[in-house]
């Protein structure tokens, strides 16, 4: 039997071989983008299939939302297509059909009709107080009835200081593992920075979180939108803001027309703010110029008209100069 | 006398692993009894039949045919165990009890009041030299240790029906010489003791009666002096020529079987 | 009931002797503290996501507990050949059965008890307030659903040859049933004959295990359950797990020891 010793000096042999090897490969590989992006634990251990389970997470996040009341693969999910946590934020348009209530039909039998008790069976949104009130069984629910155009343009009030609306802090955790995960999904950073600054009042937390996005997603329109709205819901910078709603709107003019569905949905947030932005300030002219561009990308066109004929009587009001 | 094991016709059937048979016959309508404070030696060579005539008596198996009574219940009823000990061949017990804890559960399972019991725990760990180690988890136990810890499981319900499996083995010389005296000791008391051993000569030393029994069948049955007599050589000699190995002992003429 | 009792404080004491249910507590209180040390947004209240994930080691850990002590109750007597000397005592087969069912589920009660509370602890320390009356419910719904789990690991471990291959087969069933049991009808109305036919057999045959899983009410703060479909699930995990005692006396009753 041969000793110990060598034994050991050949495994050592082996690994140093090894070693010298890998750092000769190493150097003659061509580099490419991702040799500069920090090591990620998650990306190395998962590979690909990371964006999977950054999809379960964003999900889940939204099934927190509704605290735990969610339809499973087996149950009819049309009406959850689009995460209600994202519409609600603005972030994206809300694309869901049928009846977000009962999604889960009529009891099949008497086991799943028993079983109802057992898990949470009433719709509730986390920002509306969530479970708190219901029993789970009865129907009852203080859900809330979003009014036309509501999941275009968030209500910009400030419900930090709403105790009903801060449970919404529980999808955090997994919007944040969500962004770890998959760092270019947008939505996650946008719906993420709406909730922290509008209901939790951490605005600073939300621009830090969308100034990450950024560095992963560079000059990413819908998260220059989000940032563009803490400097002017927030922050009350109207210039930085401006500055932000412009270069969102030249990014998405260079990255989404080539598309075959370019998202017009995010443009018309875009224009329309800015639009209310200048309007606020008092720069009618181009006010008018904006909202003239938001109806042509608007779903309903009442909406700029009226903000359109506000501006024509008000100009025509003010003395010629 | 009265009669504390009687077996009538027993018979006991396998299901047989060998092709072209369905059954194996362990036991073949064996029939004998056991009057009380003998000490009855239960012999024949490996796969004779003993341990399956044993597990009927304890319970462990059902007759296929005839039956088998202890105190006049039948063994199939869990009753006639409350008067019974058994020491098994091989001792093993739970070994993260400590023989204290394993007496105290088996003592609960014959609903021995906990101050008898506890003073009862308290004798046998002493009869079989275990008091110092009465705190001691068993699997810290050498071989002979968990032998006495056997026996002394078989003796806490102060049982009137002793069944000893191989008492003696692996025991040393020494443990061998206290299992006999505690052997003894029980039938001074009047116990009454059904031990199987292969070690021929202690069985010659404390058995009142012996049988022999070779293929499921009983052989011989009597007193160790009758069958010696009878046979004219030693019980060992007996027990070959019965089994037979007929080549191994010089015939005598007029030889009688039971 | 006197030898069911004893038979289960020896499983207890055997549990509470091992490492198995020491080392799943200190993980999940070590995996629990470590995840709830996360800094997310500069926000201390969060606290959903942290019971979720508690219970979710606690589930996993019960079930662990509950089936390798329960699967491996009566192979570990008969591979130590303990189950010899226990039968040799007035105790009938399905004395022992149930006694082990005791002893593993009282045990396992023990446990959950233990976790429930470091559980409790964790939330309370985020939440104000502390939903005593659900806490409660979420306690006993998980104790009786583990009866039931027991029982089928009993009757397993007296069914398939190998623990290993008891416990692999307790594991996926018991998970199958957990994950996707209550959807096996809606799965079966969308398929065939003979398979839809078969799917809702299926369903209405395993237990309803999801019935006694109520994390989700617990994570988001729902109210607790009414009273009548409370005691309902309790009472239907004692019929279950009594069908599946009987079916594994029923077995044990006929099976050879040797």
């Amino acid at each position: 039997m041969p000793p110990v010793r060598t034994n050991v000096l050949a495994l050592a042999g082996l690994v140093t071989a090894a070693f010298s090897l890998a750092c000769a490969l190493q150097v003659a590989m061509p580099r490419d983008e991702r040799d500069n992006e920090p090591f990620d634990l998650m990306q190395t251990l998962l590979g690909d299939s990371r964006r999977m389970f950054a999809n379960h997470f964003f999900v889940k996040a939204d099934a927190y939302f509704h605290s735990g009341f969610y339809p499973t693969i087996f149950d009819n999910r049309e009406s959850f297509e689009t995460a209600h946590m994202a519409s609600d934020a603005g972030v994206v348009e809300e694309k869901n059909k049928g009846d977000e209530h009962s999604f889960l039909g009529k009891p099949l039998d008497v086991f799943d009709r028993f079983s109802r008790n057992f898990f949470p069976a009433v719709h509730t949104h986390l920002d509306e107080g969530g479970a708190k009130d219901h029993d789970g069984l009865d129907g009852h629910d203080s859900g809330h009835e979003h009014k036309e155009g509501e999941h275009f343009v968030g209500d910009g009030h400030d419900h930090s200081h709403d105790e009903v609306g801060q449970g919404v802090r529980e999808i955090l955790p997994w919007l944040k593992m969500s962004s770890s995960l998959d760092p270019s999904r947008v939505e996650t950073y946008t719906t993420t920075a709406y909730w922290l600054r509008s209901r939790l009042g951490k605005s600073r937390e939300a621009e830090e979180f969308l100034r990450e996005g950024l560095r992963r997603n560079p000059r990413d329109a819908a998260i220059l939108f989000e940032l563009a709205r803490i400097f002017r819901e927030d922050r009350k910078d109207l210039e930085r803001a401006r500055n932000l709603f412009e270069a969102g709107i030249s990014s998405w003019q260079k990255t989404e027309p080539p598309k075959k569905e370019p998202n017009v949905f995010l443009l018309h947030q875009l224009m329309s703010h800015l639009a209310q932005l200048e309007e606020d300030s008092d720069n009618d002219l181009r006010a008018i110029e904006l909202w003239e561009k938001v109806k042509l990308v608007a779903p309903d066109p009442a909406g700029p008209d009226l903000h359109l004929r506000d501006l024509r009587e008000k100009m025509a009001k003010k003395p010629a100069k | 006398m009265a009669t504390v094991i009687n077996i009538s016709d027993l018979r006991v059937e396998y299901p047989s692993r060998e092709l072209g048979s369905k059954t194996k016959v362990a036991v073949d309508g064996l029939s004998l009894d056991v009057q009380q404070g003998q000490i009855f030696g239960f012999l024949g060579p490996n796969g004779a039949g003993k341990t399956t005539t044993m597990n009927v008596l304890l319970g462990f198996v059902e007759p296929t045919a005839g039956n088998a009574t202890i105190f006049g219940v039948s063994v199939t009823d869990k009753s006639a165990r409350q008067r019974l000990g058994y020491l098994p061949e091989l001792t093993y017990y739970y070994k993260f009890l400590t023989p204290e804890e394993l007496l105290r559960f088996y003592g609960k399972l014959f609903r021995i009041p906990k101050a008898v019991l506890e003073k009862r725990i308290d004798e046998i760990l002493a009869m079989v030299e275990l008091q110092d180690a009465r705190k001691r988890q068993i699997k810290t136990f050498s071989k002979g240790m968990q032998q006495r810890a056997g026996l002394a499981q078989a003796l806490i319900n102060d049982p009137d029906l002793l069944i000893l499996d191989e008492p003696t083995s692996g025991l040393d010389p020494i443990g061998r010489m206290k299992v006999r005296q505690i052997i003894q000791r029980l039938k001074n008391e009047g116990k009454t003791i059904l031990f199987s051993s292969h070690e021929l000569g202690e069985v010659e030393t404390i058995c009142d009666r012996v049988c022999i029994i070779h293929q499921g069948t009983l052989r011989e049955m009597g007193t160790v002096q009758d069958l010696v007599a009878r046979h004219q050589c030693n019980l060992e000699q007996v027990f070959l020529r019965v089994v037979g190995y007929e080549g191994a002992v010089p015939s005598r003429p007029g030889g009688v079987t039971v | 009931m006197n030898n069911i009792l004893a038979v289960s404080s020896v499983v207890m004491r055997e549990m509470y002797r091992r490492k198995d249910f020491y080392v799943l507590l200190i993980l999940t209180v070590l995996i629990t503290l470590i995840l709830g040390s996360v800094n997310l947004f500069n926000d201390s209240n969060i606290v959903r996501y942290l019971k979720e994930i508690c219970l979710l080691l606690i589930w996993i850990s019960s079930l662990v507990i509950a089936i390798t002590t329960s699967a491996r109750q009566i192979p570990a007597e008969r591979e130590s050949r303990t189950i010899f000397p226990l039968l040799a005592k007035p105790v009938s087969r399905t004395e022992v059965l149930l006694g082990k069912f005791l002893g593993c589920w009282l045990a396992s009660g023990i446990a959950l008890v233990c976790f429930y509370l470091f559980f409790g602890i964790i939330s309370a320390a985020r939440e104000s307030g502390w939903p005593l009356g659900s806490y409660l419910q979420a306690v006993t719904l998980h104790w009786f659903m583990l009866a039931i789990v027991i029982a089928i690991a009993l009757l397993g471990s007296l069914v398939f040859a190998a623990p290993s291959s008891n416990n692999t087969i307790c594991f996926i069933v018991i998970a199958g049933i957990l994950l996707i049991g209550r959807h096996l009808h809606k799965v079966a109305v969308g398929m065939e004959q003979p398979s839809r036919g078969i799917l809702t057999l299926l369903y209405f045959l395993l237990p309803q295990l999801g019935w006694f899983d109520v994390r989700e009410r617990i994570t988001h703060n729902w109210p607790p359950l009414d009273v009548g479909p409370f005691f309902l699930a309790l009472a239907y995990a004692l019929v279950t797990a009594s069908v599946f005692l009987f079916a594994a006396s029923w077995v044990f009753n006929r099976k050879r020891l040797q």
